[in-house]
């Protein structure tokens, strides 16, 4: 069954049925009719996407667990890092914007680098792990909820708004943030669908 | 016997959003009640289900509490003397008139007009489907890609309320908490990406001929 429709594409935006073919390096295939992205060329070998995944895991940690940002006022020092700041938030009476702030700042994002940890070992020794098309479904979901790139702004915008108040100075958290921020465009970039045709 | 398409008289075909592998689209009595992906078990759909009730909820319920989101303060700062509450609006005029012009523009980009054009687009959308059908096609395709993508933005002022709530809490010196406009915004955010996620732009291509470009 697999004959014809393995030469076929279908957009995701409009339902228009296309003939697939090969692409040469660098191209990017665009639907004919709507002119949503069909598929990419891929730059980055399974292997890549793998090495900058362990690295982003790294870099997530960093990016949870050191201070965002420290404050100095007069004496007394507070800093925060991101899951002071949730918990925070939960405790003051904030228990809808804790969860939604959690959810796109902390869980998405590891979920996007935990689930591509555990796909991509088997995949690139050529193994199809347990549960594999569970974890591609949960990726996309991952992919949609993940906002660190906003919340790295949101960080650099509350030092500035702190800096006439009191000695606000970045930390670690901050450029962990950013890193984190660089290295999911580039993994994502990537696609989820070709993971399909890797195992296959 | 699969099902065919009404013009063309070609089997239709229905693409899988997760792997990406094309399958016939089966006949009510071939697939039971959902047809799903044969390679990794996705429900197949020619749309999503109740795709415009849907985005309706979502657009209206985000409508009605955009009020209190700006109305009510999202911010509130206790320093020594003063006990102030600052509204989305008030913030970005505080930064303006502090002369950070560019965060002004940022800020009231992410939490204004990205809001705004989200209600907007899709309100525009989901009405069109039904009673514009024709009417501008590709643009309105490109309109909702530009939903999709800029989106996440209007999280921007919840993420700085919460940080600046954790950091300043030098008790009776300097404190910031949230205000209750901050949780009818965030719900507005929340509701809008849902939005966004129910609409489906193929309904926008409703029988649109294969170049509809010009149609």
């Amino acid at each position: 069954m697999a004959g014809i429709e393995g030469s076929l594409s279908v957009c995701d935006d409009c339902g228009l049925v296309h003939r697939w073919q090969p692409l040469g390096h660098g191209v990017v295939a665009r639907c004919s009719r709507c002119d949503a992205v069909l598929g990419r060329s891929h730059r980055l070998s399974i292997d890549s996407v793998l090495a900058l995944t362990v690295a982003a895991a790294a870099v997530y940690l960093v990016a949870v667990s050191t201070p965002l940002m420290t404050l100095t006022l007069r004496g007394p020092t507070e800093s925060a890092t991101l899951v002071d700041a949730i918990l925070a938030a939960w405790r003051d009476g904030e228990p809808f914007v804790a969860i939604v702030a959690a959810t796109t700042a902390l869980v998405a994002p590891a979920a996007f680098v935990a689930f591509r940890l555990y796909v991509l070992f088997p995949v690139s020794a050529g193994i199809k792990p347990p549960g594999f098309a569970w974890c591609v479904r949960a990726l996309h979901q991952a992919e949609r909820w993940n906002m660190v790139e906003v919340f790295t702004i949101g960080v650099l915008l509350s030092l500035v708004r702190l800096a006439g108040l009191a000695d606000a100075t970045p930390g670690p958290g901050l450029f962990a943030m950013g890193a984190l921020t660089v290295l999911f465009a580039s993994i994502a970039s990537a696609g989820l669908k070709r993971l399909w045709l890797d195992i296959e | 016997m699969s099902e065919r398409d009404a013009d063309t008289g070609l089997p239709r075909v229905l693409g899988c959003e997760s792997c990406g592998l094309v399958s016939q689209a089966a006949t009510i009595d071939e697939r039971g009640f959902l047809q799903q992906c044969p390679r990794c078990g996705q429900v197949l759909r020619e749309t999503k289900p109740f795709a415009l009730q849907r985005t309706w909820a979502c657009v209206v319920a985000a409508a009605v509490l955009y009020v209190p989101a700006n109305a009510l303060p999202v911010m509130v700062t206790t320093s020594a003397f003063q006990h102030d509450e600052h509204t989305l609006l008030g913030g970005i005029h505080e930064l303006w008139l502090d002369g950070s012009w560019s965060l002004a523009a940022i800020v009231f980009i992410a939490s204004i007009a990205v809001p705004m054009l989200k209600i907007g687009a899709l309100g525009l959308l989901a009405w069109t489907v039904r009673h514009r059908p024709r009417w501008r096609r590709l643009e309105r395709a490109r309109l909702y890609r530009l939903v999709e993508t800029v989106g996440h933005w209007s999280m921007l002022d919840v993420y700085v309320v919460v940080l600046l709530a954790a950091t300043v809490r030098f008790g009776p010196l300097a404190s910031v908490g949230a205000g209750l406009g901050l949780i009818s915004f965030t719900a507005v955010v929340v509701l809008t990406m849902f939005a966004t996620w129910s609409f489906d732009p193929r309904l926008i291509w409703r029988d649109a001929p294969a170049d509809g470009r010009a149609a």
